[in-house]
């Protein structure tokens, strides 16, 4: 059995790998809680007896997915029998494809369709709808076990609901599955064929679930119904930290172990991760403030006596708040030495955080910047192109084989599942063939297309043929080429660069510019955010506005390692502090202005 | 967890054939060119982990040859499995594939390979407008085999058998009408990547081998090395490192032999002579290359066996035949057991001709004991010895119908009696009957001996040359043995020849019968209301299976040979009857009386007198080719065999000139040998004889121009018939 060396891990987490009976485990910031998740998996990997059976491992993002497998490949265990990503990869792969042919609306086939059809189509239907104006900002929706469940709760409900009911209509008619409705076939699907979740729980040993607390319901039903079925067979292990559940307005929500009992019928023992090795004392009892759930937490890290910067501004106005921001980031890595790599600036989602990035890489120009307004394609890792770009846009290198080689097999099952013939083709030979060609071109969204077009005319395939990736590529390409426009009208020429393109993938480099929710499971030395005012954290329609407010700042906060800014500007509409800010006494530390 | 089922659409001799399967063992029967190995073939590809993948990437020589055109049709490899569980952890992967969930439990799951047009092809066809047979032509025409795909479906839920699912699934190719988009849970889900069927299933193929010497010679092919591998893998270290160290230490010892040095040395000094120091290699020597690896020390292995008791063991090649095939299949069968000792959640072993392996009297006790638990057998056959080692619930026979090849299942429909009635027919009489092209079924030894003398005699072509299989069923009644022809079980035909028992002599009383007269006058009558009665119950049998027709004899079998005009060769066996002189010459006046009451009699008292099978034997000696055969018989050979085929009547009629030819040329000899007749006599014969040379001249022309072309089939019947007008053959000739 896979084993680990003395010190890896601390008691808790060593507890809670090792328990045999099925765990919940609320972890606090900084505990390790990827580790234990990475090392339950490896060991139950090891202890798998047949090749029949498989580990499930749901994790929040494709990149959290692949980092676990990484590191679980790196500890030398094979991962042959494991299924780690994403619940929509997971309800695509295990029940869409399989079961699809069961589903009234998916068996005379389907097309995934991403968020960038989504926003256009619902654009498209928005601009016909008399007033109230809406947009698809307005047109937030998920399903739970109940139907649909539209976020907005104000006067423009009723053009919402009409938009959303012609746009639900218009993508049936296509033939279209968008992301929201991969979980909701599955859960119909899981209901409707109780043979689903018994043969999955035949075949799942073990199902880990990360970032619970960002669950939806739906999603709980369906891994629910799985555990469920396998009647004690099926282990669980879940992880997450109620404290962080900034999800809420797209139907995530921290499950009670009492009602994930209660849905799967097994029994979870509660165990708790409480030594932070992240913050120092000094950070976690400022965001200890902000706590909706009660937890221990106790600081282990090596810096725990660190006597952490911890600012509160609320006299910067808006139009000053870059170099304001640029000065902290300047306070932190000349004066405190910190890595630029290890400074992050936060802001809520909503607010234009590529504009900020490029004043920053204004006011700035010694530092390098990593943020959303800089990558010139969309992360939509259920597209086939962007999975394509991976590998066009990565170089073959010893360190990257293993993860190429992947991507390619991904491709390659991709391009299978869309009705091509891959018998004979292997991921090597397609490796091979996408490593010998070479293109001389600057542009980087013609590179690409150069790329795919001789790549496909190697691999003797005509994609023109396949409605899906006809479909894909144009929304990868008018998706990027909107994004390219929009960054090179606000200055920033290089935006289509190929080298951009490649940087891309190169990794984190030079401070990090970030949604809050975007940070999720991230950390630094230095955390500095933005916007903290009330309307905004929270947001304005946030049905429970204080919990939401506490666990956004509480998610903040625990970002930080060492120090932490907070700045509620003037100027915005917004004019108050976050409340839960302005009532909280606390000793802040005396940041002098630079002169 | 068992096969069930198996569908070919369109794959090589299949157009559209359904198989089914029992769990144990199973038989496939069927001639040679049948199809036995193409549908072995078809399931490997699915499941035997040998194949290649690259196989099921199919070619243009795989569509069934019978397609006017293969262009834009699909070819369906359909496997069904049953008694599958979803409580079985080990078959959960297998099932989440390929399992039909649809009724909310999984008992069956289908396993498809489907090799189709392309999307893109298939989208250009579904836009064709109804009719447009140019369009359409013009997509087929530019289609390649390139435009193919394959893809693996599982959890199915189309008949694939049935031809109007296939046109709903493919299209319409005469009214091009082509589905735009179809029910994917007809043709099922694609599988999963990580389910590969033959990684899951344990599956071992036999196959039919002629040269098991050299299978044995090649190092692929070996199976003891195959098992020897196998176990190569495990080698224990410790056992095996000593051994490294002697053939390293043999090597050296083998290099350092003087013999070798000296060798090595002469090559270095030629080399250098030849070429001088310049041009000669640096260094030269001779290495002794034993393997010290486990598994290429292995292939140095062979199997040395004593087959007599004089405790020599040889190497295969000098064994018999038969010991070395036995040995064959013993060694493939140990690797089927390995490999069943992997966790598989099914074992499949298929054995192709196992008398191709075996003796026949081995077969039986051989497939009596293969039954592995939890295994599946297949093996395909044509010896009658090892099917009846199998229960006929559990055979499929290939036969033709209609230029196609199709399967057929004996017992479709049966009651369990009535397959228990057949099952033990025909574990107690050896019978060809599953074997046969098409079947004539009797009740006595009469028939059975007469029927094949008098078609052989009379048409030069013996029932075997025509397929059919005379099988005389004797007191089991037809009904327990023909039921297995009919629609649904086997599509071959199947004639029943019976007697009607009719009487042929007034049964009226008489005054002053005697007793012995009254009584058989009773039996005679009670012999016809029985024969009636069978009659209607054998008519009501066969009313709407065209594969089965009875076929009556007026009245009994002897005495209608004679009224259909043979009484001189009744009267020609008299003496090997009768020793009496004076019963002699009452027979013979009988037997020619040409009244019915009286000759019938009289060949009844013959047949009784000899015992009916004996009586049947004399009689064949004397069968010529100028016998007549009754109506119903020949009736019942048409029906079996169907449309005689132009080479068929050529062949009889090649054989009626032969035998004319003989006969006027023997009535030559008798003309010329014979002496003191009128003059009037010889000028008669001589005219009739000449006559008869002209006739057998100018057919003879006609039976050349038929072979060169010139003449059809019908034009040389009828110069049969003007030029021998009497011949027995031309009343059968209208007929076939």
């Amino acid at each position: 059995m896979f084993m680990w060396n003395d010190g890896d891990l601390n008691d808790e987490q060593v507890a809670a790998i090792e328990e045999e009976k099925s765990v919940f485990l609320v972890a606090c910031p900084g505990s390790g809680k990827t580790r234990t998740l990475t090392y339950k998996i490896a060991r139950e990997l090891s202890k798998l007896e047949t090749e029949k059976k498989w580990v499930l491992a749901i994790t929040y993002t494709n990149r959290a997915a692949n980092e676990i497998q990484d590191r679980i490949e790196a500890m030398g265990v094979n991962t042959d029998q494991l299924w780690i990503g994403t619940i929509h990869s997971f309800c695509l792969e295990w029940i869409i494809k399989p079961y699809g042919i069961y589903h009234e609306q998916l068996k005379f086939g389907y097309r995934i369709i991403n968020s960038h059809d989504t926003e256009l189509i619902q654009t498209n239907l928005c601009a016909s709808c008399p007033p109230p104006r809406v947009t698809h900002f307005d047109c937030n929706h998920f399903f739970d076990s109940t139907g649909l469940q539209i976020s907005c709760a104000d006067y423009r409900r009723g053009n919402v609901e009409s938009v959303l009911r012609e746009y639900h209509s218009l993508i049936k008619q296509n033939r279209q599955v968008d992301f929201e409705h991969i979980l909701w076939y599955s859960y119909e699907l899981i209901i409707q064929k109780p043979s689903i979740s018994k043969l999955l729980s035949k075949i799942f040993s073990y199902v880990l679930v990360d970032e619970y607390q960002d669950t939806k319901e739906i999603q709980y039903h369906i891994l629910a119904a799985v555990m469920k079925a396998g009647r004690g067979k099926v282990k669980a292990f879940v992880v997450g930290d109620p404290n962080q559940a900034i999800f809420t307005s797209l139907g995530g929500y921290a499950i009670t172990v009492e009602e994930l009992s209660r849905l799967t019928e097994i029994e979870l023992r509660s165990m708790e991760l409480s030594s932070n090795y992240r913050s120092s004392q000094r950070i976690i009892n400022y965001f200890s403030h902000f706590k909706v759930n009660d937890s221990r937490i106790q600081s282990h890290a090596n810096h725990k006596l660190y006597s952490s910067l911890i600012s509160h501004d609320v006299q910067t106005s808006r139009d000053d708040l870059i170099d304001e921001i640029a000065r902290l980031i300047r306070l932190n890595i000349e004066d405190y030495g910190f890595s630029p790599n290890e400074v992050c600036v936060v802001g809520p989602w909503w607010i234009h955080l590529a504009t900020l990035t490029r004043g920053l890489v204004g006011a700035l120009p010694e530092y390098s910047f990593d943020g959303p307004g800089l990558t010139p394609f969309v992360r939509d890792t259920e597209n086939f192109w962007y999975k394509l770009a991976r590998i066009v846009l990565t170089k073959p290198s010893p360190q990257m084989y293993v993860r190429r080689l992947r991507w390619s097999k991904e491709v390659i099952s991709y391009l299978s599942d869309a009705g091509i013939d891959v018998s004979k083709l292997s991921t090597k030979e397609f490796l091979r063939e996408a490593n010998q060609i070479k293109i001389e071109e600057q542009d980087g969204l013609v590179y690409l297309q150069l790329f795919f077009d001789e790549l496909f005319e190697k691999l003797s395939i005509v994609y023109d043929d396949f409605q899906v990736l006809q479909e894909h590529r144009d929304a990868f390409f008018q998706s990027s080429q909107a994004r390219i426009n929009r960054i090179r009208s606000e200055g920033v020429d290089f935006a289509g660069d190929i080298e951009t393109f490649h940087r891309a993938f190169e990794g984190r480099k030079g401070v990090t510019v970030s949604s809050i929710h975007g940070v999720k499971g991230a950390e630094f030395d230095a955390v500095i955010a933005f916007a903290m005012l009330e309307d905004i954290v929270p947001h304005f329609s946030d049905p429970d506005p204080r919990d939401s407010a506490k666990k956004l700042l509480y998610v903040i906060g625990s970002r930080a390692r060492k120090n932490l800014h907070l700045i509620s500007e003037q100027g915005r509409n917004q004019a108050h502090p976050t409340k839960e800010l302005s009532e909280l006494r606390f000793d802040y530390s005396n940041l002098l202005a630079a002169d | 967890m068992h096969l069930s089922k198996v569908s070919i659409v369109n794959y090589r001799n299949f157009s559209n054939a359904k198989f089914l399967f029992s769990k144990g063992i199973n038989t496939i029967i069927g001639e040679n060119g049948s199809g036995k190995t193409n549908l072995f073939r078809a399931i490997r590809l699915l499941l035997d982990d040998s194949i290649r993948r690259s196989a099921m990437r199919l070619e243009e020589k795989d569509f069934f040859r019978g397609l006017s055109d293969w262009r834009g049709h699909w070819i369906i490899i359909s496997l069904e499995f049953d008694e599958v569980s979803q409580d079985e952890a080990i078959q959960a992967l297998f099932l989440h594939g390929a399992g039909n969930i649809e009724t909310g439990t999984v008992n069956r799951a289908t396993y498809n390979l489907i090799f189709r047009p392309k999307m893109s092809v298939r989208n250009d066809l579904s836009q064709l407008t109804l009719g447009d047979t140019t369009g359409l032509n013009h997509i087929l025409d530019s289609l390649s085999i390139d435009d193919y795909e394959t893809v693996i479906t599982g959890k199915s839920s189309a008949d694939f058998n049935n031809p109007l699912v296939y046109n709903a699934l493919v299209g319409d190719f005469e009214t091009v009408l082509f589905p735009s988009e179809i029910d994917e849970s007809e043709i099922g889900a694609r599988v999963p990547l990580i389910l590969s069927m033959p990684r899951e299933v344990s599956f071992t193929f036999v196959q039919a081998l002629r040269d098991v010497v050299s299978e044995f010679h090649n190092n692929r092919t070996n199976p003891l090395l195959t098992l020897l591998k196998s176990k190569s893998g495990e080698i224990n270290q410790a056992e095996f490192s000593p051994i490294v160290d002697q053939v390293t230490d043999l090597n050296t010892a083998i290099d350092e032999l003087s013999d070798v040095t000296t060798v090595r040395d002469d090559i270095k000094d030629t080399i250098n002579d030849a070429v001088g120091d310049a041009y000669s290699p640096q260094s030269l020597s001779i290495k002794s290359d034993l393997p010290d690896e486990a598994e290429q020390l292995f292939q140095s292995l062979k199997l040395f066996i004593a087959e007599a008791d004089d405790g020599y063991e040889g190497a295969i090649h000098e064994m018999s035949l038969g010991g070395a095939n036995l040995i064959y299949l013993t060694l493939k069968l140990l690797e089927f057991k390995y490999q069943r000792n992997n966790q598989s959640i099914a074992n499949f072993l298929l054995i192709e001709e196992p008398e191709a392996h075996i003796h026949t009297h081995i077969q039986k006790s051989l497939f009596d004991k293969i039954n592995y638990s939890n295994t599946q057998v297949i093996y395909s056959t044509h010896s009658s010895h090892i099917s009846e080692a199998s229960n006929v619930e559990s055979i499929n026979i290939l036969g033709k119908v209609g230029g196609k090849y199709q399967a057929f299942q004996p017992t479709t429909g049966l009651t369990p009696s009535q397959i228990g009635c057949v099952q033990r027919y025909l574990d107690a009489v050896r019978s060809n009957l599953l074997f046969a092209k098409s079947v004539v079924l009797v009740e006595g030894d009469a028939e059975e001996i007469l029927i094949p003398t008098l078609i052989k005699k009379v048409l030069g072509i013996s029932l075997d040359e025509l397929g059919i299989s005379l099988v005389n069923i004797r007191s089991t009644g037809f009904e327990n043995v023909a039921l297995l022809f009919h629609e649904e079980r086997i599509r071959k035909k199947c004639s029943i020849i019976t007697d009607l028992d009719t009487t042929f002599f007034d049964t009226a009383d008489v005054v002053g019968d005697t007793d012995a007269v009254k009584n058989a006058k009773k039996k005679a009558l009670g012999s016809e209301a029985s024969g009636l009665a069978r009659k209607t119950a054998l008519d009501i049998f066969c009313n709407d299976n065209s594969w089965l027709n009875p076929f009556y004899a007026p009245h009994t079998f002897e005495v209608d040979l004679i009224a259909v005009g043979n009484q001189d060769k009744f009267v020609s066996v008299l003496k090997d009857v009768y020793t009496d002189i004076a019963t002699i010459a009452t027979s013979t006046t009988e037997l020619k009386s040409g009244d019915i009451s009286v000759f019938g009699k009289r060949a009844l008292t013959m047949a009784t007198h000899s015992g009916k099978g004996w009586f049947a034997i004399i009689l064949a000696k004397i069968v010529d080719h100028n016998t007549v055969i009754p109506e119903y018989i020949l009736d019942a050979i048409i029906f079996a065999h169907g449309s005689f085929s132009d080479e068929v009547v050529f062949k009889i009629l090649s054989y009626r000139l032969l035998k004319i030819i003989e006969d006027s040329d023997k009535q030559q000899t008798i003309v010329n040998d014979t002496l003191l007749q009128e003059e009037q006599w010889y000028t008669d014969w001589n005219i009739y004889l000449e006559s008869r040379r002209g006739s057998i001249s100018a057919f003879k022309l006609s039976l050349q121009a038929f072979q060169e072309g010139l003449l059809d089939i019908n034009l040389l019947k009828d110069a049969m018939r003007t030029n021998f007008q009497n011949d027995v053959i031309n009343p059968i000739l209208e007929r076939i």
